[in-house]
């Protein structure tokens, strides 16, 4: 059983005012950032009517549901449903919450309450996510980089000339993995050879 | 006399033209034509306008324009040419564009209105698509760039933009693709957007309501 | 999971005005394959192992009865008024249960978010308190006085107005909305969804309209009824759980909802669990 952290996105793909979908354990998620740019993680449901949160729209310090408006503030607490303008919501109607943290401009995302050590991929600049139609440890074979540790495995890759290289590997969906990757330097090089990784891995 | 655009109000192609006409601030004169459950563009009275019997059809300054990118290049030259851009790398993806139409275009067609078509060849041509556009996207953030081709947008955004906004309709996922997401949100603000079925406008860029207003209205 | 009620209700299958000779159009219904001809001037329905399903021909439609028909289709008096125009919309696949596209359609607190400019806009967002009954006589679900302020209600309309609507759960999978008509005040343009459940997850929809509307092009009405419909499409793809729940639990109804609470406890009454779940999520 994995505890701890996974990675679901690097923070450049997260600005304000956004909302996107994220996997964690086979649970959907979304992941938003509000205008003043804090971050929250909820299980992918609008408890209205089911509708997933990560269509939404932000509005300030707010996630709205694309459906019917109904809105939640950065407890998870609904604070309006647009058909009731002067109603104030029952306290019992709440988003589902997770814990979010940001570290290395990586965002992770974990059950509430872990009390798990963020991952630590050293001094590392964020690069790129992509997805991959394959297992974590097929993606880290195809990467000759070790075993997993923390959902990640780090090593060094010759791309004319050495560069230090982390990936976060997230299981993204049935036999999907999605690489979050960070290096020290020469981001296009090392975007060029993910692709090369995903051509191995999907055969 | 305002051009006439024969149109069909759930087709990707011709939004193309519907948005860039809407994003230059010039009105065309629209003409539905009964693409579903009618038929329409397959009978003789549509065909004499264009006989290879598609849409969008596009007539203006006396000629009639059936092809997608021949009527963004009218409408760009004709209103603002900025959004021509620079021709060399604008044109990779209006080429792109004629691509998206085959795989994520079809495969829509396809779930949605029972098109006929092979839909497994048709969503693993659009998952390609989709992957040479998202690493294109994350290079051009690299230097600063969101649009396709260049610092701002141009035809070739308008080109590329529905079928790529669409594909769930046709059981493609958009998750997977970050730099694809923050695209398509700049594309959704542009000042005067408009939308299409299946592409909402975005909530967050109207104010919070002001409810007690509208009690008292 | 189908029940007895599930098999003796009546479905659409198809246009009536496009059902082609024998081989006809495979499609499926509840699961199950089926296959629509014409043979000598009449419509059939087969199955798979050759059984003939009930049919019969209203509203431009084609109607199946997989099992035996608990009685005719319902009545639609206004389709046969003198001067509407009957408009056979096509038909639109969605992966979603019949069930959720049966009860959007019967929504009205999400038009200033999915339909807005058209059906409805920010801030006039409150829905008016309306009525709601299950009338026993006909064992259908109905919803009165019903209103909701709109940018742009129907074609016919010149501007925002103050629409008045009727709801009606004519079927399992068909329902009927009633709503004023600009060119007729005092009377009901009548808008109709009529959904076939291809599988517990997939469904056809087929929207049809008995307007009264002179003016309008046909390929604009036809339009305008689309694109109000494809809007719902990313909704309804996006529901969690996919079978709509039956019974209380992970979702949380307002007062804006009574007609999709009386739709769902009308349905598990009746048994009518194809497309639902009866346990709480």
């Amino acid at each position: 059983m994995i505890e701890g952290w996974t990675a679901l996105a690097l923070s450049a793909d997260l600005p304000p005012g956004v909302a996107v979908p994220g996997r964690l354990r086979g649970e959907d998620l979304v992941i938003w950032r509000s205008a003043s740019g804090r971050l929250r993680a909820w299980g992918d449901r609008c408890p209205h009517r089911g509708m997933r949160l990560s269509h939404g729209f932000v509005r300030g310090e707010t996630l709205a549901c694309i459906y019917h408006g109904w809105t939640y503030d950065g407890t998870g607490a609904c604070t309006l449903i647009p058909a009731h303008p002067d109603l104030e919501p029952p306290k019992s109607i709440r988003t589902q919450g997770y814990d979010c943290r940001e570290a290395a401009g990586v965002i992770f995302a974990a059950a509430e309450g872990t009390g798990a050590a963020l991952p630590d991929p050293g001094s590392l600049a964020p690069v790129r996510s992509l997805q991959m139609e394959g297992t974590t440890d097929a993606v880290a074979r195809a990467a000759g980089m070790g075993t997993l540790a923390d959902g990640m495995v780090r090593g060094t890759v010759d791309l004319d000339g050495a560069v230090a290289v982390a990936l976060f590997l997230q299981t993204s969906g049935a036999g999907m993995t999605t690489v979050h990757a960070l290096a020290d330097r020469a981001p296009l090089a090392v975007s060029d050879w993910l692709e090369r990784i995903r051509e191995i891995v999907e055969g | 006399m305002r051009p006439r655009l024969h149109d069909y109000a759930l087709s990707a192609s011709c939004y193309k033209v519907r948005l860039l006409a809407a994003l230059l601030d010039t009105r065309l004169d629209v003409v539905a034509v009964d693409f579903h459950p009618g038929r329409e563009h397959k009978t003789a009275s549509f065909l004499t306008l264009n006989p290879a019997g598609t849409l969008p059809v596009l007539e203006a300054d006396g000629t009639v324009m059936t092809d997608t990118a021949d009527m963004l290049r009218w409408l760009a030259r004709t209103h603002d040419a900025v959004w021509l851009g620079d021709g060399t790398r604008v044109q990779p993806w209006l080429d792109m564009a004629i691509r998206l139409n085959e795989s994520l275009g079809m495969a829509r067609l396809h779930d949605m209105l029972h098109a006929d078509c092979d839909i497994g060849t048709a969503r693993k041509a659009g998952v390609a698509d989709l992957r040479r556009i998202e690493a294109h996207l994350w290079a051009r953030r690299q230097d600063g760039e969101i649009f396709l081709a260049g610092p701002r947008a141009t035809i070739a955004d308008i080109a590329c933009f529905p079928n790529v906004a669409l594909a769930p309709d046709g059981g493609v996922n958009l998750d997977p693709y970050p730099s694809i997401r923050l695209w398509m949100r700049a594309v959704r603000s542009l000042p005067r957007f408009v939308e299409m079925p299946g592409i909402h406008r975005l909530h967050e860029l109207s104010p919070v309501p002001d409810y007690a207003a509208a009690s008292q209205a | 999971m189908i029940t007895e009620a599930n098999l003796s209700a009546w479905y659409p299958v198809g246009m009536a005005a496009a059902v082609g000779p024998a081989p006809g159009r495979a499609t499926r219904l509840l699961g199950r394959a089926i296959r629509l001809f014409a043979d000598a001037g009449t419509v059939r329905v087969t199955d798979d192992a050759g059984h003939e399903l009930s049919v019969c021909t209203a509203y431009g439609h084609v109607w199946a009865c997989p099992g035996t028909p608990a009685g005719p289709v319902f009545a639609l008096p206004e389709a046969d008024q003198p001067g509407r125009r009957l408009v056979d919309c096509g038909r639109v696949q969605v992966r979603c249960s019949a069930l959720r596209a049966v009860e959007n359609f019967l929504d009205i607190a999400h038009f200033p978010f999915i339909h807005a400019g058209i059906l409805g806009a920010e801030p006039h967002t409150e829905v008016n308190r309306y009525e709601v009954a299950i009338r026993e006589e006909v064992d259908e679900v109905w919803a009165t006085k019903v209103s909701f302020y709109q940018p742009q209600a129907a074609r016919s309309a010149t501007g925002g107005v103050d629409v008045e609507y009727m709801y009606r759960v004519a079927a399992p999978t068909s329902a009927v909305l009633y709503k004023t008509s600009p060119p007729r005040p005092g009377e009901w343009d009548v808008i109709a969804i009529f959904v076939q459940p291809l599988d517990e997850t997939t469904c056809d929809c087929w929207p049809w309209m008995a307007l009264y509307d002179d003016d309008t092009p046909l390929a604009e009405l036809i339009q305008f009824q689309q694109t109000i419909f494809l809007q719902d499409r990313s909704i309804l793809e996006n529901q969690i759980p996919a079978l709509l729940p039956l019974d209380p639990g992970m979702e949380t109804p307002t007062r804006a909802d009574l007609t999709s609470i009386a739709y769902r406890r009308w349905l598990k009454r009746r048994g009518l669990t194809y497309g639902a779940q009866a346990v709480a999520a």
